[in-house]
């Protein structure tokens, strides 16, 4: 039954990320240039959405939450590295898949990185897990951090989202 | 324009935002960068069993369903089924010629179709690598995380826009200026 709901979901995910133009090399290059922003607010209101509904499910103890830890160094270190790769490569894990279903080639040598990359990673991580120790402070929220009903920190956190998108960033067009 | 999204970026977004309520209602929040990882670890342990179940990196996810396929893989499949149908039906599938070439690309840096595919294999390897260390990527870490409020996320989505952003100028250093 999982893996039916996760295919299901998976097919709209892929649908509407190709849809809005999430898997195109010219709309993730335009807002990783700040001429055109539409992927970065796609991405705002994907997580203005999700953060009010994911705290309303969890009023009710519905939401089978996944928090990552929050391991400081290792993960500025790997935001870097994922940065690097984001503009290189134009397209991102997920978007690529996307890209490479629409029958763009150079998508597919992403995916084909994708793999070589995970697979190195997974030989060096004796080297790298002990950057996964240090600055390590667990499962942290900004709920659990403050103490309090995470509702109360996404409402405000939405509504600033919602001011970002439509009223701060302004595409600049050449 | 070919490219021209469908869809807006609010409806497109909005439109994530609760295909990931639904799916942490079911099962858990959508990630994609692990299930590379699963690929890999379910690839190598139909080659060489022994090699993938000792490297403990693997081991960590091919046990898990059994070095075989679970929720997560048949998401990333169906996020390829879903791209493809939908840009069959709006017209947006790329014929074979130049599809490996975005147009933009091309104005700055010419028709080498091999260059093309080094910088996208290699940012690609960067991409998983930085992804795997950071225990997650754009979809389980900025969109997911994030809708989380868990603060590796927001540190992680920083640090990802400071270095795309810093990197895509570097790259296009020549259209800036123009």
């Amino acid at each position: 039954m999982k893996l039916i709901i996760g295919l299901s979901i998976g097919i709209a995910f892929g649908a509407v990320l190709q849809l809005g133009g999430a898997s195109s090399y010219r709309k993730i290059m335009g807002s990783l240039l700040l001429k055109d922003l539409d992927i970065i607010k796609l991405i705002l209101m994907a997580i203005a959405v999700g953060t009010v509904g994911i705290y309303a499910l969890d009023l009710v103890d519905m939401a089978n939450m996944s928090i990552k830890p929050t391991y400081v160094a290792g993960i500025v270190i790997a935001g870097l590295i994922f940065g690097v790769g984001f503009a290189v490569a134009g397209y991102c894990p997920g978007t690529c898949v996307v890209a490479a279903a629409e029958g763009k080639t150079d998508a597919m040598m992403t995916v084909l990185g994708g793999l070589a990359g995970a697979l190195l990673y997974a030989l060096l991580y004796p080297a790298f897990s002990g950057l996964i120790g240090v600055t390590n402070y667990g499962q942290i929220t900004f709920a659990s951090a403050l103490g309090v009903d995470g509702i109360w920190i996404a409402i405000p956190f939405s509504a600033i989202l919602l001011i970002l998108m439509f009223k701060v960033l302004k595409d600049r067009y050449d | 324009m070919q490219d021209e999204p469908v869809i807006s970026w609010k409806v497109a977004g909005a439109m994530v935002g609760l295909l990931l309520i639904l799916a942490t209602a079911l099962v858990k929040p959508l990630g994609v960068s692990t299930q590379y990882v699963v690929t890999d670890a379910v690839l190598l342990h139909s080659a060489a069993p022994a090699l993938a179940e000792s490297n403990e990196y693997l081991s960590q996810y091919g046990d898990k369903e059994d070095w075989g396929v679970g929720y997560g893989w048949m998401l990333v499949v169906g996020m390829f089924i879903g791209g493809g149908i939908s840009a069959f039906i709006t017209r947006r599938f790329r014929s074979r010629e130049k599809a490996s070439l975005p147009s933009m690309w091309r104005s700055e840096f010419g028709e080498s179709t091999p260059k093309r595919m080094l910088h996208a294999f290699v940012g690609g390897g960067l991409l998983l690598f930085g992804a795997r260390l950071a225990g997650g990527c754009t979809s389980g870490h900025i969109i997911s995380g994030i809708s989380q409020l868990t603060i590796g996320s927001f540190i992680f989505g920083i640090a990802v826009f400071a270095s795309a952003i810093f990197t895509a100028r570097s790259l296009y250093r020549g259209r800036l200026a123009s």
